[in-house]
């Protein structure tokens, strides 16, 4: 069996003492020395003297020899290697060819790493060879892998890369890094996106090695997509937006083409652009008004062009969330009064809402006793046309308040259809009654009436004050919550003062009666006082009487002052423009805009009529292309103890999306909401196909290594951390001292002196 | 006499509605029971009625000007209005029915009780308008001074002043360039605002004497210095007070300033 092979050895101090008691008999031996020397310093003969003194100094040397024990100790060395990591970039871009019709990024890669082997091996007899991909978590990666598995990540992160591979021993090893050799297309997508800044310099600094890159791919690609889209989160309805462009075309130079936008299909603009270099970025704005609350999906694109690198990147799809920003108001008065006099008052303390109103203020039989009407009046005509054809439809909620004109110039007979059709299509529609409405006066309004949720009973308006009591859907309804909780609303209900009269009709079937007359019936039915529905895909609300300033103004007689009346034209109005708060369905799609690839989901929430949460409710969600409107999928779920409920879809084609949910709790429907969801083609990894070499110099040049193209032939010299850390293995230590001719020579050396020392006369 | 007159007025005004056999009982009851005798029918509650502040003064001097201002309100506008002006204690909680309140003497006013000033104060808050009038056109002392001393302690934070040519009280149905009364004491209204809202419009120029007739159907009392013309723009000035306190700013809403500037040209 062989023995371990020294090869290498030092000397060492073997004695056991402690060193505070080696150097206090050092210092004794010295004394000794010393001593002798001083007691012969009187000898006259020269050679006497110092023959005593030489052989004293060389006891002395020996004594210390046995003092000290020394001792040979033989080493067993070792080399350890230090690590050079090899970073190979693997998300997605490193797919796009080296060149239009080339190798891959990756392959080419794989490739060199194949083809500088000689130089790799080299390499290895100095440092320990690590290979990692990146994307952008680092994992070791294999040329197999590298040649077979095609690059997938939706990411770049080349500091991240670094910081992993530096930060820790990823390998194990428990080896230092001498260097990185990065190899990657520059298309960093995370820190570096910007180029490397300040910090970004401080953190490759922080790095310690010097990093060597190899950009992988040239700059020859063709590539016309849309860089990037800058769009607020939501708009506000009838309000104009800007949505700001960057297109980048790389290969264009001396095209024009055009960008469009579209909302689901319908184009909403189309701009020109012409590109003068062949890399180039511009940048353009579209500015629409949205005219629809909701959220939609918007599409911007590029056309393709057939020798483009990426095509999918030539479109970007993105969601906006179209919000009120104020309600917008026409409120139309049959005439002055009492009852349009507070309406007015809180309409226009209401900062969330714009009004725009018209009275009637002199009808044809007035006699103004003026010469000249046009200098003399501050009266403008009733501009029937602009208010009820042209411009109904900016509105959200019309107020008709005790309208019922039947004279030429004042009748808005013609107008009804329209105004029927603006509720039937989504608007909103709040009927005030009065002296010339809901059967009384001349004017029936009978087709604006098919949208009302009351019709004419055919009695006379009761004049008589009264109470009106909540119904059972009045106590949980959100327009006539005027306290908290059941309780709380019938209090305050019951707070306010009787109101002089109301227009007495019957509820239509579908009608949703919140208030009523206490006593008064109409066909055996208590006489609704305010009822609600909705119609087409709009809402309606009446208030059959004139009477309800008293709510406002004649409630304060007591000296208690309250908002009841402000609160409950608000709970109107907010449920009229169907404020997200007050429906009992809503669906929200999380998140509205989808990366490639991944799930589009959704959470539903239903509640019951009364606007508790509806557990137990069988909800059916679907999503369906908003272009082809084909149906990718639906699922029918029950609502959990919220009321809510989360649905998945599996990752659809990229484009617009929309999901549509109806809830039904039991056999009665609850509603249904709708949400948008863009799927985008391509995530940003992929939305553009260009190296930066610029990047990658940068990243070298800040940590003190070399920026390199991929070379055809072998590895360049790269810097590298030297020289390799030499560390200890095994030892044995062999004593000098314990050797029995050491032993003579000192008794010999004290004995000489000795003997010498009587002869010459001392003692 | 004067009930006859208000039926001749009232046959040169469409009719409202055709009341029913029903109504007509209905209106009778409630004739009964009401002490002012006024039938209230449906819809009566929302028209303009004009209340005549009881006080301490002489508060009786106008109260037939204020139904002569409803009856020409109903004439020459839309507005429909109770052919009647109703005397109201000032600490009455009925104040809260009427918004528009006239307040108006030929004398010092006696000091407003406790109960009058706050009661007073919740309806000049709460959206009333308070139209006073100095029917002795004084300026300082008599009314005037008496008036400013009690709204001193009504409103205390909103002190009277100036109204501007530009309120939309001179355009609130007639375009109007000056305030005249009975007399011309003073060019202009003056104001205590409650908010952006005036709700108190003063006039030291005896409007309401403008409007007064006689029982013999004469105007009571000569408008000087420019006689007739001068009543005919104290009685516009009565209809933009009753369509100021019924539309509020209406007439300064975007739509229209546009026109009035072109008519103001």
């Amino acid at each position: 069996m062989n023995g371990p092979a020294w090869n290498s050895w030092k000397l060492v101090v073997l004695s056991p003492l402690p060193p505070w008691l080696l150097w206090a008999l050092g210092v004794g031996l010295l004394l000794g020395v010393a001593f002798a020397a001083w007691g012969v310093r009187r000898e006259p003969t020269r050679w006497r003297r110092f023959l005593l003194w030489g052989l004293r100094a060389l006891a002395g040397l020996a004594a210390l020899f046995f003092l000290l024990e020394p001792g040979l100790r033989r080493l067993q060395l070792a080399s350890v290697k230090n690590r050079v990591a090899v970073l190979v970039d693997r998300s997605a871009s490193m797919g796009f060819p080296v060149e239009p019709g080339g190798p891959t990024r990756a392959a080419s890669v794989a490739e060199w790493l194949e083809r500088a082997a000689p130089q790799l091996d080299a390499l290895r007899e100095r440092f320990s060879l690590e290979f990692y991909g990146f994307d952008p978590e680092l994992s070791p990666v294999s040329l197999a892998q590298l040649k077979g598995d095609p690059p997938r990540a939706g990411r770049t992160d080349l500091l991240g890369a670094l910081r992993a591979a530096t930060g820790g021993d990823p390998g194990g090893s428990g080896k230092k890094l001498s260097g990185v050799l990065l190899f990657s297309d520059g298309a960093d997508n995370a820190e570096l996106q910007g180029g490397v800044g300040d910090r970004a310099r401080r953190g490759l600094e922080e790095l310690g090695v010097p990093v060597s890159t190899f950009l992988v791919g040239d700059g020859a690609l063709k590539d016309l997509a849309v860089q990037d889209v800058k769009v607020d989160d939501f708009a506000f309805v009838r309000n104009a937006v800007t949505v700001e462009v960057q297109v980048r075309a790389r290969g264009f130079a001396g095209t024009t083409t055009n960008v469009t936008l579209a909302r689901e299909g319908a184009p909403v603009g189309s701009k020109e652009l012409s590109f003068s270099s062949d890399d180039e970025v511009k940048s353009l704005a579209f500015t629409f008004t949205p005219d629809q609350t909701g959220r939609f999906v918007y599409t911007l694109s590029l056309p393709v062009f057939p020798d483009e690198a990426v095509a999918d990147n030539n479109s970007r799809a993105f969601t906006l969330k179209t919000i009120r920003d104020r309600i917008r108001v026409l409120l139309v008065v049959g005439r002055p009064s009492w009852d349009e006099r507070f309406l007015r008052g809180l309409l226009k303390q209401d900062a969330n809402i714009d009004l725009v109103s018209f009275y009637i203020l002199r009808t044809l039989s007035d006699e103004t006793q003026t010469v000249n009407d046009q200098r003399e009046l501050s009266l403008i005509p009733f501009p029937t046309d602009e208010i009820f054809n042209t411009r109904l439809h900016t509105f959200d909620v019309v107020i008709l308040q005790n309208f019922g004109y039947t004279e030429p110039g004042l009748s808005i007979a013609q107008y009804e259809r329209n105004l029927e059709q603006y509720v039937h299509n989504g608007g909103a529609l709040f009927f005030i009654g009065g002296d010339k409405v809901l059967g009384e006066g001349r004017s029936a309004l009978t087709t604006l009436a098919q949208a009302l949720p009351v019709e004419p009973s055919g009695q006379p308006a009761n004049p008589e004050p009264f109470k009106p009591r909540l119904t059972p859907e009045g106590l949980r309804h959100p327009v006539s919550a005027l306290g908290s909780g059941t309780q709380g609303t019938d209090a305050a209900w019951g707070s306010l003062p009787a109101i002089p009269g109301l227009n007495l009709v019957t509820a239509k079937p579908g009608a949703t009666v919140l208030l009523e007359h206490p006593f008064t019936s109409v066909n055996g039915k208590n006489a609704p006082l305010l009822a609600l529905w909705d119609y087409g895909r709009g809402r309606t609300v009446t208030l059959a009487t004139d009477g309800s300033w008293y709510w406002a103004f004649t409630s304060h007689a007591s000296g208690t002052p309250t908002r009841l009346y402000e609160r409950f034209f608000g709970n109107a109005l907010r449920w009229l423009v169907r404020d997200p708060e007050l429906t009992t369905v809503t669906l929200s799609a999380e998140p509205a805009s989808v990366e490639p690839g991944q799930p589009v989901a959704a959470v539903v929430t239903a509640r019951t009529p009364d606007y508790q949460p509806a557990v137990g409710a069988r909800v059916r969600v679907e999503l369906s292309n908003v272009e082809t409107r084909a149906v990718a999928g639906a699922q029918e779920v029950l609502t959990g103890p919220d009321g809510a409920v989360r649905v998945e879809f599996p990752p659809p084609a990229p484009g617009a999306w929309k999901l549509k949910a109806t809830a039904s709790l039991g056999d009665k429907e609850l509603g249904s909401a709708d949400d948008a969801v863009a799927v985008r083609a391509v995530g940003p990894e992929l939305a553009d196909a260009w190296v930066r070499p610029g990047l990658l110099e940068q990243l070298a040049e800040a940590t003190g290594g070399r920026a390199f193209k991929l070379p055809s032939d072998g590895l360049p010299e790269v810097p590298l951390l030297d020289p390799p850390v030499v560390e200890v293995g095994r030892s044995r230590d062999e004593p000098l001292w314990d050797r029995w001719y050491y032993l003579v020579l000192l008794v010999g050396l004290l004995g000489a002196e000795w003997v010498l020392r009587r002869r010459f006369g001392y003692i | 006499m004067r009930r006859a007159r208000y039926i001749a007025a009232g046959l040169r005004l469409p009719l409202p509605m055709h009341p029913s056999r029903r109504q007509l009982l209905q209106g009778l009851a409630a004739t009964a029971l009401l002490p002012s005798g006024a039938a209230l029918g449906f819809g009566d509650s929302s028209r303009f009625v004009p209340a005549v502040a009881m006080h301490g003064g002489n508060w009786r001097g106008r109260v037939a000007a204020l139904r002569r201002l409803a009856w020409e309100v109903q004439r020459r506008t839309s507005v429909e209005v109770v052919l009647d002006a109703r005397p109201l204690p000032l600490d009455s909680p009925e104040l809260f029915k009427h918004p528009f309140l006239y307040l108006g003497s030929d004398g010092p006013l006696p000091a407003f009780s406790a109960a009058e000033v706050e009661n007073l104060r919740r309806f000049l808050t709460f959206g009333g308008l308070l139209v006073a009038d100095a029917n002795d056109a004084s300026d300082g002392t008599g009314f005037d001074g008496s008036f400013r001393r009690e709204l001193q302690r009504v409103l205390p934070q909103s002190p009277l002043g100036d109204l501007s040519m530009d309120h939309v009280l001179f355009k609130s149905f007639y375009l109007l360039d000056a305030a005249p009364g009975r007399v011309l004491n003073r060019p202009q209204v003056q104001a205590a605002l409650v908010g952006k809202r005036a709700a108190v419009l003063y006039s030291q120029n005896d409007v309401a004497g403008a409007w007064s007739r006689s029982e013999g159907g004469s105007w009571e009392y000569e408008c000087t210095p420019g006689g007739e013309p001068q009543r005919e723009l104290a009685l516009r000035l009565g209809v933009n007070l009753a369509l100021y306190a019924l539309c509020l700013d209406y007439k300064d809403d975007a739509v229209h300033l546009p026109m009035i500037l072109k008519k103001r040209r």
